[in-house]
């Protein structure tokens, strides 16, 4: 999957929706409850704005496992999320990769270098064969994944990541150059300069250049 | 197992790794050659952490930023205009 435009606007308008939601419990909160807020609603905004793969299955998996999460998820999923058979729906259709699993498993405490699992050529060995279950407790879900499909969720895991990323850096430093420039003409209300930062923002997807761009280019604000 | 399955697995199995091996910044720069599977796990653990790292960071960066926000300022306007949108 290519970090498509629609999924940086759908993961950023669904993080501003959810940060919007818990804004309301969260006014008088700790740093730290706001911060987690924040990266929940960044989280769950990631995985509804991907839709259904395995690793975005997982990752609300794991995020409904903490209380504190629930509430949210429920409100922002609804219906989705209080059925559970669909959460797990990424443990079901493993009956092939478990036969994998174990005979990788079998391999490893054995270490009979001759037993082959299907699609394992790769992944032979046992330094490889350490990192394969790091990286399957990086990825959300990756524990019960075969080693094709590890493959394949992370590299869709890490393309959304960099997005999810991106889209965060855009954000903050639009609100904190709209910050600075407030400063510095505190008083006056000034329509014109938010009309900028809205045009700014609004083609912000038009080029990722423009808003570099853009930010250079703005006039310095005298008093 | 049948070796016609296999075989058309191990292309795409190919496909995946050099596509995996593009997203990454180190790999990405090195250019040439196929590093190993070890290595390639390697790196894309340490990439997918470092991504990690970087959301929790901007998650309080934004935090304090959004804190101090009120209503009426023109930060407020402009995540009502991006939601209207």
């Amino acid at each position: 999957m290519q970090a498509t435009k629609s999924f940086e606007q759908a993961f950023l308008k669904q993080m501003l929706l959810g940060i919007q939601l818990s804004a309301v419990s969260h006014t008088t909160g700790s740093l730290q409850e706001r911060k987690s807020a924040i990266k929940l609603s960044a989280d769950v905004a990631m995985a509804v704005a991907r839709g259904s793969k395995k690793w975005t299955r997982g990752l609300i998996a794991s995020l409904s496992k903490e209380e504190q999460n629930r509430s949210f998820l429920q409100f922002v999923l609804g219906k989705e999320f209080e059925r559970p058979a669909k959460i797990c729906h990424s443990s079901w259709k493993i009956p092939r990769s478990k036969n994998i699993v174990r005979r990788s498993l079998r391999f490893l405490s054995k270490r009979q270098s001759n037993i082959r699992a299907p699609n394992s050529s790769v992944l032979a060995g046992t330094l490889v064969e350490k990192r394969t279950q790091v990286l399957k407790r990086l990825v959300p879900g990756g524990e019960s994944m075969d080693a094709f499909s590890l493959l394949d969720e992370t590299l869709d895991y890490a393309t959304c990541l960099q997005a999810q990323v991106d889209v965060m850096q855009k954000l903050m430093t639009t609100l904190e150059a709209s910050k600075h420039s407030r400063r510095a003409d505190s008083d006056a209300q000034c329509p014109k300069e938010k009309f900028h930062l809205l045009a700014m923002v609004g083609s912000w997807y038009s080029t990722r250049k423009g808003l570099r761009k853009r930010l250079s280019k703005r006039p310095k604000l005298t008093l | 197992m049948s070796s016609r399955r296999s075989r058309v697995s191990e292309e795409e199995i190919n496909r995946l790794v050099s596509k995996l091996q593009s997203l990454l910044p180190e790999t990405r720069q090195r250019g040439a050659g196929r590093a190993s599977a070890a290595k390639l796990l390697k790196e894309t653990c340490n990439y997918i952490r470092s991504l990690n790292r970087d959301v929790d960071d901007l998650s309080d960066r934004l935090s304090a930023i959004i804190a101090t926000m009120d209503s009426s300022s023109a930060e407020a306007e402009m995540v009502r205009s991006l939601l209207r949108s």
